[in-house]
Formats: C-alpha cells, sequence, structure tokens
C-alpha cells in the first residue's frame, strides 16, 4: 500500500517515541542495577549511567548475609504460596454455584458480592473489624481479610458460564456430583483462567502492603515490601549499615538500589509467564453481563 | 429507553425468583443441590465478616466511639462529627490535596492509555507491537514500594536526575522534599506504573471492530489519521465511559499505596490525602469516629459523582447501570 509522506512522518515519529516511553519503563530499572554494582564513591558522584562504575560485589554479599531481609522474604514466599491456594480455592468455590442455573439464590448473592466492588467500607471500621476477629499482629492479617478478589471471581464465573452444559448433562448421566464435576471436569477445561487469577493473586500477594501497614505492629513479621519501606526510611536500621561497614565497599545509596531490584527479581522472573496470561484475564473480567 | 427495558427485565426476573420461592422450592432446592450451598458458604461468611460487617460498621461515624465500650454501648452523637469535620484545618487542607490530586489523575491519568493505545494501533510490525507492549506493562507489577523507592534513588542528590541536571549546568534540586513538585510527581509516576496495562482493554476493543468499516474507509479515500479520528475513537466511546464511570466512582481514592510511600514529613501540605490522614489520625492516633466519618464522606461523593454521570452517559451512550 502506498504511503503519504505524511503518513510516512507519523510512522517515523511514532517508532521513535514509542520506543523513547518503552526505554524508560525499564531504564530506571536497569541504572539502580547499575548502581547497586557499582561502588559507593562512583554512586553518590554521579558516575553511574546505566553501567556500572568501579565494578564490585560487596553491596550484594551484604544484602544477601541480611537475615532481616531473608526472613521478611519468607514471610512473603509463605503468604504468596499459602494465600494463592487458599484465594484460588475460596474462588473457585465461590464462583461455581453462582454460575449454575439450578442454584436458587445465585442472583441475590451475586448482587450482594458485586455491589461490594462499589460500596467499600471505610478503612477505619475494616481495621477494627480485623482486630476484632483477633487477626492483630498475626501473619493471617495478611491473608484472610483479603481473601477472595471479586473481580476475580467475576472473571472465574463468567468462564465457568461459557462452558457447555452439555457436559453437565453427560456427567450427571454418569453419577458425578457437583463436587467432582467442579474439581474433575470445570478445573480441567479452566486451566488458563486459573493460572491467569492465579497470578494475579501471587503478584497481589508478592506485593502485600497496606495490610502489614495496618495489621503488623511486630516487624518479625513484616512482608518483604514493609520490610524494604522500613530500609528506605528509617535512619536507624542504614546507620546500623553505617556501623558495621568498615571496610566494605557499600552504602546506603547502593544498598537501597540493590534492596529494590532483590525485591523485583521474582516479578521479572516470572513476568514472561504472567504476560502469557494477563492480557485475557485483564480483558475477560471487564466482560459485563 | 433502553433504562426501562432493563427495568421491566429486572422486575420479572424479581417476579419469577420470589414466585420460586413462595412454592416453597427453596427448601427442595437446598435438598436437591446441598453441595452448592455447602461451596459457598465460606465465600458467604467472607463477604460478610470481611464486607458487610465493616460496612455496617461505618455506623461510628455518628458516634462517639469508644473502643472499650465497642459498637452497642458508645453513645451516638448524630452528625456531630461531620460538623466538626466542617470546621477542622486539617480536614480543609486534606480535602482540597485528595481532590486536586484526584482531578489531575483524572486529566493526564486517565486519557493517557487511551492515547497510548492508538498508537500501538499504528505499529505494523508485529514483534516490534509485542516487544514494546511487554515493556510497557512491566511496572504494573511493581508494588508502590519499590516504585517508591525508584523515584526516591532516581531523583535524590545524588541521583541520575540530578547528575543530568548539572551535566547541563543546573542547580541539583532535592525534588521529594520540595512541596511544588509533589503532585508533579505523584502524576507522573501513576502514569509510568499504569498507562501500558491500561491500554489492555482498549486495544481488545479496537481489536473488535470490523475491518470492512475500515475497508470502506480507504475506499472513500480516508487516511490512518482520519480514520482513527472517524472510526476507531467513535467505537471505543463505549468502553471509555464505562472505564470513566468506573473511575468516577473511586474518584477521592487515590490510593492509599501510591501516596504513603512517596510522601514525606516535608511534603504533607501539599500531598497528605484522606486515606493517609485517615491512616495517621485513626489507625495510629485512635479518633476512629472522627476518621470514619471523613471515609464515609469520601465514599458519599464517590457515589454521588458515579449516579451524576452515569445519568449523563445514559444519555449519550450507555451507563453502567
Amino acid at each position: 500500500m502506498k504511503q503519504s509522506i505524511g503518513e510516512r512522518l507519523f510512522q517515523i515519529f511514532n517508532y521513535t517515541l514509542l520506543f523513547l516511553l518503552a526505554a524508560t519503563m525499564i531504564a530506571p530499572l536497569l541504572q539502580l542495577l547499575a548502581v547497586s554494582f557499582s561502588s559507593p564513591i562512583a554512586a553518590d558522584s554521579k558516575e553511574v549511567f546505566l553501567i556500572p562504575v568501579e565494578f564490585t560485589l560487596d553491596t550484594w554479599k551484604h544484602i544477601l548475609q541480611n537475615e532481616v531481609l531473608w526472613r521478611a522474604f519468607g514471610v512473603t514466599v509463605f503468604i504468596t504460596i499459602v494465600g494463592t491456594i487458599l484465594s484460588m480455592l475460596f474462588t473457585v468455590l465461590t464462583a461455581f454455584p453462582l454460575s449454575r442455573k439450578d442454584f436458587l439464590l445465585r442472583k441475590p448473592i451475586m448482587l450482594m458480592m458485586v455491589l461490594t466492588m462499589i460500596f467499600n467500607a471505610p478503612m477505619i471500621p475494616f481495621f477494627l473489624t480485623v482486630r476484632e476477629v483477633g487477626l492483630m499482629d498475626s501473619i493471617w492479617a495478611l491473608i484472610i481479610p483479603g481473601l477472595v478478589s471479586t473481580f476475580n471471581m467475576v472473571i472465574v464465573r463468567t468462564f465457568f458460564l461459557g462452558i457447555p452444559s452439555d457436559l453437565d448433562d453427560a456427567a450427571r448421566i454418569d453419577g458425578c456430583n457437583e463436587f467432582r464435576l467442579l474439581f474433575q471436569i470445570y478445573l480441567q477445561l479452566s486451566k488458563p483462567v486459573l493460572a491467569t487469577i492465579g497470578l494475579f493473586y501471587a503478584v497481589g500477594y508478592w506485593n502485600t502492603f497496606k495490610t502489614a501497614v495496618l495489621f503488623l505492629r511486630n516487624p518479625d513479621l513484616w512482608p518483604l515490601q514493609m520490610r524494604l519501606r522500613a530500609f528506605f526510611t528509617s535512619e536507624e536500621e542504614l546507620a546500623a549499615v553505617d556501623l558495621i561497614m568498615g571496610d566494605f565497599d557499600f552504602n546506603t545509596t547502593t544498598l537501597k538500589a540493590a534492596t529494590i531490584i532483590f525485591a523485583t527479581i521474582p516479578i521479572v522472573l516470572v513476568y514472561p509467564y504472567l504476560q502469557k496470561y494477563f492480557v485475557k484475564g485483564a480483558v475477560l473480567g471487564s466482560l459485563k453481563e | 429507553m433502553d433504562g426501562h427495558i432493563k427495568n421491566e427485565q429486572v422486575m420479572a426476573e424479581k417476579n419469577g425468583f420470589w414466585d420460586r420461592f413462595n412454592q416453597n422450592s427453596f427448601i427442595k432446592n437446598v435438598r436437591k443441590h446441598w453441595m452448592l450451598y455447602l461451596m459457598i458458604l465460606p465465600g458467604i461468611i467472607y463477604y460478610i465478616i470481611f464486607k458487610y460487617i465493616p460496612l455496617m460498621g461505618s455506623v461510628i461515624a455518628f458516634q462517639d466511639f469508644q473502643i472499650f465500650k465497642g459498637l452497642f454501648a458508645s453513645p451516638w452523637v448524630g452528625l456531630e462529627n461531620f460538623k466538626h469535620l466542617l470546621h477542622y484545618q486539617d480536614f480543609h487542607e486534606v480535602l482540597r490535596n485528595t481532590a486536586l490530586i484526584a482531578l489531575y489523575q483524572l486529566v493526564f491519568q486517565f486519557p493517557a492509555p487511551i492515547i497510548l493505545a492508538l498508537l500501538f494501533n499504528e505499529i505494523r510490525i508485529l514483534i516490534v507491537k509485542k516487544t514494546v507492549q511487554s515493556l510497557f506493562y512491566l511496572p504494573h507489577f511493581l508494588s508502590w514500594v519499590v516504585v517508591g523507592g525508584i523515584v526516591f534513588e532516581l531523583l535524590a542528590s545524588q541521583g541520575i536526575v540530578n547528575a543530568i541536571r548539572e551535566m547541563l549546568g543546573f542547580e541539583p534540586i532535592l525534588f521529594m522534599q520540595e512541596e511544588a513538585y509533589f503532585r508533579t510527581i505523584v502524576v507522573i509516576s501513576g502514569v509510568w506504573k499504569e498507562i501500558g496495562w491500561g491500554t489492555i482493554i482498549y486495544l481488545a476493543a479496537i481489536t473488535a471492530i470490523n475491518p470492512s468499516l475500515y475497508e470502506a474507509a480507504v475506499i472513500d479515500g480516508a487516511n490512518r489519521f482520519k480514520q482513527t479520528i472517524y472510526i476507531t475513537l467513535p467505537l471505543l466511546l463505549p468502553t471509555i465511559s464505562v472505564l470513566f464511570l468506573l473511575n468516577i466512582g473511586n474518584f477521592l481514592e487515590l490510593g492509599f499505596d501510591q501516596i504513603f510511600n512517596l510522601l514525606t514529613p516535608m511534603t504533607y501540605s501539599v500531598g497528605d490525602i484522606i486515606e493517609t490522614y485517615v491512616y495517621r489520625a485513626g489507625v495510629l492516633q485512635g479518633q476512629y469516629s472522627l476518621t470514619t466519618a471523613i471515609g464515609l464522606f469520601q465514599s458519599v461523593i464517590g457515589f454521588a459523582l458515579l449516579w451524576i454521570f452515569n445519568r449523563l452517559a445514559r444519555k449519550s451512550e450507555q451507563g453502567l447501570w
């Protein structure tokens, strides 16, 4: 097809603009990666531009020996695995009856759940309720109060509704009850959507922050994000680092950069899988009924 | 017109539901499908405890709630807390900050993904499109703690932004400590994190457009630009309108995580928003009733805006209900 000069100019402009913007999406992380491998003197004298200057592993050695950080990492891994499994289970168990025409309370219950997407409770009554339930300073406070995401539940339900009902009849003739129907037939057919919401939940748990701010006073229970935040803001923790610094080749600038990268690596590692599924999920969730 | 038909349908469904209910078939239904009821029970309990009880708990906004007396023994004070708010200096400041940042977000952050989606749509080379898109989606998956950390590091006195300023011969600026830059930083970091993710729904809507429309336009001599203006954009309007409505309902809810992780005591005067204030005054200092009143105020404004804009949307396009 022939293009006018104007269109060709636009194409050049468009490609340039998008490449530049796309570069800004990844450049901040690359810059911090470079800083984390640079000497503190180079980092503080503004010499580092995307490539490490005076390459050193000291910052990373220190980070990877930091027990407090690993403890927080452990908490996050725990809530990510256990939380994702529990959330998936609760979501699927809730979505399935809501997709069944045989289920008489389908409409009112669905309405009750979707309404919470519009009317969500203010922070304080939510806080007081969770405290009343006895979850203050418990690791379960990071999982249970946010167990089911209505958005994800609607995605799964929409998918279940799309499964042809001939299958049900066949299953029923074979004497298959509703639990087996869900777990042996529906879930087998829903693997892509389960992968999608599983990844949504997992990323959500990995990034858990607000619930930790609200409910955890005990620093031993802090998840990774909370620990990072403390590390960025509290001078004492940084001072403790400076005290033991001695001969080592790092400072708070390089340490902060390294902790940011540390918390990002797992996300980047699962990113290719994430990407495979999330587009589908984001679109499915937006379907109106 | 549309709404009328919808209403009738709802009525019909309601009648159907109650008819079946009245015929005592409910008990039969439970007997026959007890497994479905068992399955949904944990979900219902979850929604009641963590969604509805806190929602009902909002009534402490009309009480002088004392934690040791509890919900039932605390004295009722009517609208006292709300009256108090109106004369409360902190509240004025926090409300102004919230409304301004919300407005900036609506003006800059909302249209950004629409424009980006249209630009993506002009990329013809598939592999380039995919690569560029994957880069744009990445920041969505980072937490605000991480993004906040990145922003602080890059804008620090020894950060890369000041390094570039120095190379160009400018004085370094402590961006995060200056009130003048705070809202700009909030908007830019918000756009950076969510612009790519926001395109997904629009791109899906663009894919759904019938290609014959474009073919017809080409025959009529429309170039790409005209096709975008006269075909793509108008057909995106329903999607835009729905997303706008979903957005406006949460107008004053800016997202605790973002502001909390960018705020420093130096920038409270311009950046302290309802959610961060409620956290400090409510959760940390225990002014439960007053801060719940603020939260309730926020929800009511959100719902009022949603209702108004939904009415407007129904006149031209389609609303949420």
